[in-house]
């Protein structure tokens, strides 16, 4: 097993370790981290030093919790309802084509502010953003929405 | 937050209140605990007896949902004393007599009778917070999520501006936020009232400005929040796109809920797991995951930092927002032509001005914290330092309301809800991550000793727990960080669905629920 100490004294260039800059991924402190990744696996977390808002700190969930990335749970496909009632495997063809027309079919049927939208408090902003322009261009109304009321 | 995270080691005095930083923000708490240790004080106010409240030096035990008796009893003694900072009230503030003349009707010896917070502490409290040159408050969910949530903010607000503690360092009201990108979020404009970077929808220029940008007519009222939304599924609302939220899990009221997206005649999630909400939505659309996405992230002191794809994503999943413009793409809506999340971050600065002044290699350092107004602006860590944005701040005249339930003989137990160290939300991530795993496998129903007993429970037992609006199975810790009277459990386990008790009201203004007052009866199992 690889400890903490161990992983700092890695010598990087030569173990095929790759470093990449990024932020946690939980709360809103938003502590900068370096994921530590072989093989196109990640294989470690370790607290920037230089983070503005952590200092090289960082907590249980940030240090340790990141192997749901790779869990085998991970959706990988598409997934549309048929007609026995169950999720099933499809291209993104099919799905954004399913997805499309189905809002088109709800906005011709109970008009445009029959379509809402959530947006996400945990992907990057860049979503986000095209969320809200998702439901504004395409509706005209202001029926959006992100996860900070519960 | 109106104050850099680097201010939580530069405050005499700091005023937490529901807040279990420890726990919730942990980094933000090692900041704290560094000026503690040179000798700053710190008063905490919580109905549990949590970590944060051992390392008090004074500990105001509330019952859940009387935060405005306390802060208006605070108030009170603060005018009593004449701690006011009067320089600062003439110059920036309006409405401060009226509100004096308010408070002034109660005392500390009213408040306890009400928070059962001892009227002697009450006053320490207020003496240690107005006699201070820096003090800060800081408070996250524990203030926001009840019916007078409202209201809980706006009296926190009237306390640092009648002693001046704004627009400095070591100063500040400080919301803590609970998610990575939930600042992001509000900022892009993911919200019913305001276009990306706050701009009210209501206001006519703003709205001819998005017309144009967005090449159609946009309404000139207000959307509805998600809680409305919910509400009228099936009879109103008919389709909904939701990404990255466990709606089913995360929110009040799961029998509500469920039944919500139910009605609904067209829901499509965006999730990096099939997550209880997914597995409701008749189009599942997998994204790309943390790791393997690059964007950006604004934090809870407004800093907008950069995350980094370091791991090549599985399948065909896709980035979230690659997935949008193939989507609005498929449905011709127009200007939604982008090949990175660089033309899309740099699109939304180019509209809200907090934005204005970065660009996306400009944020590749992390450094800038909005409002940043114009190229060559240095960010703004601390806001209000010059001034308010719109003028002259207003004291509120609060009075103070029950929660929306209240204990009876039915419901005679309060339940109050939060998050745990180790698990994160509605344990999507958390409940993937091996080591989690095994720190907290199950939830449990955390019972003071002498309620253990009293109600006939067994540490480690089961209980059932039951509320107007459902009723669970958990299991029960014996342990004197609940107080006598209340209980609490976390919202982390789908196993162990709590939101199926919640959801006994709203706050009028926000829509935010009272996750933190659910009166409930306990029985053994």
């Amino acid at each position: 097993m690889v400890t903490m100490q161990g992983l700092r004294e890695l010598p990087l260039v030569d173990s095929g370790v790759k470093k990449t800059r990024s932020v946690c991924g939980y709360c809103g402190v938003g502590c900068a981290v370096d994921i530590l990744s072989k093989d196109d696996h990640i294989i470690g977390i370790q607290p920037a030093m230089d983070g503005p808002a952590n200092l090289g700190a960082l907590c249980v969930k940030g240090q340790f919790a990141y192997d749901y990335v790779h869990h085998p749970d991970r959706l990988t496909k598409p997934l549309v309802r048929r007609e026995d009632g169950k999720l099933h495997e499809t291209t993104w063809e099919e799905a954004i084509q399913v997805a499309a027309d189905g809002f088109r079919n709800v906005s011709q049927k109970y008009g445009r502010e029959a379509i809402y939208g959530v947006a996400s408090g945990r992907t990057p902003t860049e979503a986000d953003y095209l969320m809200q322009k998702f439901i504004r261009a395409g509706f005209g109304t202001h029926n959006i929405d992100n996860c900070s009321r519960a | 937050m109106s104050n850099p995270l680097s201010d939580l080691e530069k405050a005499d005095v700091y005023f937490c209140i529901g807040t279990n930083m420890t726990e919730c923000h942990p980094v933000a708490a090692t900041r704290m605990k560094k000026a503690l240790a040179r000798g700053s004080k710190l008063i905490v106010a919580d109905p549990r007896y949590i970590k944060l409240a051992e390392m008090a030096d004074l500990y105001l035990p509330l019952r859940v949902g009387t935060d405005v008796p306390l802060l208006l009893a605070m108030a009170h003694v603060i005018v009593r004393e004449n701690l006011i900072d009067h320089k600062f009230v003439e110059e920036r503030t309006t409405g401060v007599d009226e509100y004096i003349e308010h408070v002034k009707k109660f005392t500390p010896e009213w408040a306890s009778e009400i928070t059962g917070v001892p009227a002697k502490d009450i006053e320490k409290a207020a003496i240690l917070y107005g006699a201070a040159d820096k003090a800060s408050i800081y408070y996250t969910l524990g203030i926001t999520e009840h019916i007078c949530g409202v209201d809980n903010v706006q009296s926190l607000s009237n306390l640092a501006l009648l002693t001046g503690h704004l627009g400095r360092e070591g100063c500040g009201i400080n919301p803590m936020r609970g998610q990575n990108n939930i600042q992001g979020a509000g900022d892009a404009g993911a919200a019913p009232n305001v276009y990306p970077g706050y701009q009210a929808v209501t206001k006519p220029e703003i709205r001819e400005k998005f017309e144009k940008l967005y090449g159609r007519e946009l309404d000139p009222e207000r959307g509805i929040t998600k809680v409305t939304a919910l509400e009228t599924s099936g009879n109103g609302i008919h389709a909904m796109l939701i990404d990255g939220e466990n709606t089913l899990v995360s929110d009040p009221d799961r029998v509500h809920s469920e039944h919500a997206l139910n009605s609904l005649d067209h829901l499509v999630v965006i999730d990096i797991f099939l997550t209880e909400t997914a597995a409701m939505a008749d189009v599942v659309l997998p994204a790309t995951s943390w790791g393997e996405t690059e964007g950006t992230l604004t934090n809870t002191e407004r800093r907008i930092q950069r995350v980094r794809a370091a791991v090549t994503p599985p399948g065909e999943s896709k980035p979230d927002w690659e997935i949008l413009t193939m989507l609005a793409n498929a449905m011709s809506i127009p200007g939604f032509e982008y090949d990175s999340p660089k033309e899309i971050f740099n699109e939304m600065c180019s509209v809200a001005p907090i934005y204005a002044g970065v660009d996306w290699d400009m944020v590749d350092g992390g450094q800038y914290q909005w409002p940043i107004p114009y190229k060559g602006h240095p960010g703004t860590p601390r806001l209000h330092e010059d001034g308010f944005t719109n003028g002259k701040a207003v004291f509120k005249v609060i009075g103070f309301r029950d929660p929306a339930e209240t204990v009876d003989e039915t419901y005679p137990v309060w339940l109050t809800t939060g998050r745990r160290l180790q698990s994160y939300h509605t344990h999507t991530q958390t409940g993937r991550a091996s080591g989690i795993e095994y720190l907290v496998p199950e939830e449990y129903l955390e019972v003071h000793p002498d309620n253990v007993k009293k109600w006939g429970l067994k540490d480690g037992g089961w209980a059932k727990v039951v509320s107007r609006r459902g009723e669970i199975k958990i299991k029960v810790k014996s342990t004197s960080r609940s107080p006598r009277g209340t209980v609490f459990a976390s919202f982390s386990f789908a196993e162990t669905p709590v939101n199926i008790l919640t959801g006994s009201g709203y706050d009028p203004n926000t829509h935010t629920a009272e996750m933190k007052v659910t009166v409930v009866r306990v029985e053994p199992l």
